[in-house]
């Protein structure tokens, strides 16, 4: 006789949802989660997409610790001298409350005590180190010595899978599997914000940027997102760059882009209040453990669950829905739980939106962390601006011939240009 | 501002008994690529004189340096209990 029906590893958007199905659900349900309170050990920037929560708790935006709705997002392009944005403002966006900014300090916190109304047991300030296994099954965790056991373990540990590597259910992380994701707090006063980012009280200023104007190799993307008094700024690095690169200290391309002009301007006068660092699930497909076993299902960023083209950059979502669908397969199962019927799990997410969109958009880091998209593009487009905007009295010429003498300047082909454009557009 | 500024503006409850992450000197000392310093964010890998000097007293338990140290030296590990970084926003 097991002490819990299940024990779920990580108090973060994946265990905390997952926890609160399965409570609702009757069973008997042990959240653990390292951090006192939850939340104190995650970063994120961030921007929840969607309403997937509301499908465990209802009407969770009226309680939830929602900072800002986004009602304006940009996409940026930065050179060294130069911003190119799309931005775009949509009285429908800020109807339909799509993107919520939220500080994960809170949420986090917010979320595990909505488990904990919900019927599980949470304990924090506890680290699970690994799944005990025993003749094939899992029958529960191993913590600080002390064995727990459960029928079912459901891991959410997050894009740092300790608990997974120690069992020897996946391998260590590589270069390709993860992004260094670095962020910084910065405290702005509240009418600030509103009128520097030209949003109102309710409304939120979501940016993504593709950071151009980065050296000798380095590719890395960067954010910024207003919350109600503090702005998160922060990039996503990639790790086998910096390592061909060889020289350049992670946290100096933090630097780099916060001493960016277009950058430095917006975050004016703020008092930086809090810098953390943090892993992001980028390999996709490939670098997914295996998702179920006989006792164990994987969600979240450890299973590699998000999704970024440059655009967004989503995991909250993801963690959600799978956490639920873990939670469903497990009640759907109750007393007999085995690899088989725990296989389930994965019909469930191919049906949903998780693993549809891997599958969809796989190989798209091929494309998000290519020079083409990140040194090549943001150099064309500037000479591009650069060649309509700056009057010189001279007779004009059409965009397709400033293009291709853009084109020309930055050592590309037309056809490379078309090819590299035309594969892009696929993936992404 | 620079990073140790930066990491001064964070909380942790520290361990005093127990290194989460440990290094090994023998294997440092041959390292051709030092790619652990330039890959934590928290600067707890520094060279000093040409030698590796690690202090697991910053870490923010991202995870990185288990990764970047491609010559076997890292022993990582969580913190044990609630001990480490304690963020206020993260
Ligand atoms: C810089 C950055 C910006 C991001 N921006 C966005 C964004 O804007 N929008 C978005 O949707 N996503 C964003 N993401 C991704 C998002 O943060 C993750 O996808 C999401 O947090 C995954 O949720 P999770 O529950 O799977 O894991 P986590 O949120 O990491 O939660 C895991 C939990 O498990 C706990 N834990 C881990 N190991 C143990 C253990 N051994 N014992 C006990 N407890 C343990 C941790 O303390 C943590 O609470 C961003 C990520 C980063 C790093
Ligand atoms: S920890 Fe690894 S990468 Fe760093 S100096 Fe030692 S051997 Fe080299
Ligand atoms: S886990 Fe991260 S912060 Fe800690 S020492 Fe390693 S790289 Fe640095």
């Amino acid at each position: 006789m097991s002490e819990f029906d299940v024990i779920v590893i990580g108090a973060g958007p994946a265990g905390s949802s997952a926890a609160i199905k399965l409570a609702q659900g009757g069973m008997n349900v042990l959240l653990v989660e390292r951090g006192d309170p939850p939340g104190t050990k995650n970063v994120s920037g961030a921007v929840l997409w969607g309403d997937e929560l509301s499908k465990v708790v209802p009407d969770w935006e009226r309680s939830a610790p929602i900072e800002r709705y986004v009602t304006r997002k940009e996409v940026a392009f930065l050179t060294e001298k130069s911003k190119i944005a799309i931005s775009y403002s949509s009285q429908d966006l800020m109807e339909r409350k799509s993107g919520k900014i939220i500080v994960r300090g809170k949420f986090d916190q917010w979320l595990a005590r909505k488990a904990k109304d919900a019927g599980a047991m949470l304990v924090t300030g506890i680290t699970i180190d690994k799944l005990v296994i025993d003749g094939g099954k899992v029958i529960g965790v191993m913590q600080d010595g002390d064995v727990i056991t459960s029928d079912a373990v459901i891991v959410a540990e997050g894009a740092n899978p300790r608990v997974l590597i120690n069992s020897g259910l996946r391998p260590k992380l590589s270069d390709h599997d993860v992004a260094l994701g670095i962020k910084e707090t910065i405290k702005l006063p509240e009418n600030v914000i509103n009128e520097r980012f030209n949003v109102d009280s309710k409304g939120g200023y979501a940016s993504e940027f593709v950071l151009g104007f980065l050296d000798d190799g380095i590719l890395s993307g960067g954010f910024l997102y207003t919350n109600r008094d503090t702005v998160s700024l922060g990039i996503v690095a990639s790790l086998d760059r910096l390592r061909a690169n060889g020289m350049t200290h992670s946290y100096d391309i933090m630097g780099k882009f916060e001493e960016h002009p277009f950058i430095k301007n917006l975050i004016k006068d703020g008092i930086p209040d809090e810098y953390a660092a943090h892993l992001v699930p980028e390999g996709g497909l490939a670098s997914m453990p295996k998702l179920y076993g006989n006792g164990y299902l994987v969600t979240g960023d450890a299973a590699m669950f998000t999704f970024s083209n440059g655009m967004v950059l989503q995991g909250i979502n993801y963690a959600i829905t799978s956490g639920i669908l873990a939670a469903e397969t497990i009640l759907e199962n109750k007393g007999k739980i085995s690899e088989e019927t725990l296989s389930n799990y994965v019909n469930k997410l191919r049906n949903s939106y998780v693993l549809s969109d891997l599958y969809t958009f796989n190989g798209i880091q091929n494309v998000t962390w290519s020079d083409f998209t990140q040194k090549t593009m943001p150099k064309i487009l500037d000479s591009v601006m650069m060649s309509m905007f700056d009057e010189r009295g001279m007779p004009k010429k059409h965009l397709m011939q400033v293009l291709s003498a853009a084109v020309k300047s930055n050592g590309m082909k037309y056809t490379e240009l078309i090819s590299s454009g035309y594969r892009m557009m696929r993936k992404m | 501002m620079k990073i140790e500024e930066k990491l001064s503006l964070l909380n942790y409850k520290t361990d005093r008994s127990y290194a989460h992450i440990t290094i090994d000197p023998d294997i440092c000392a041959t390292c051709p690529d030092h790619f652990c310093v330039f890959a934590c964010p928290a600067n707890c890998y520094t060279l000093i004189n040409g030698k590796l000097n690690f202090k697991y007293e910053d870490c923010v338990e991202c995870g990185t340096c288990d990764i970047a140290c491609s010559h076997g030296s890292v022993k990582w590990t969580l913190p044990k209990g609630d001990n480490g970084v304690i963020y206020k926003y993260g």
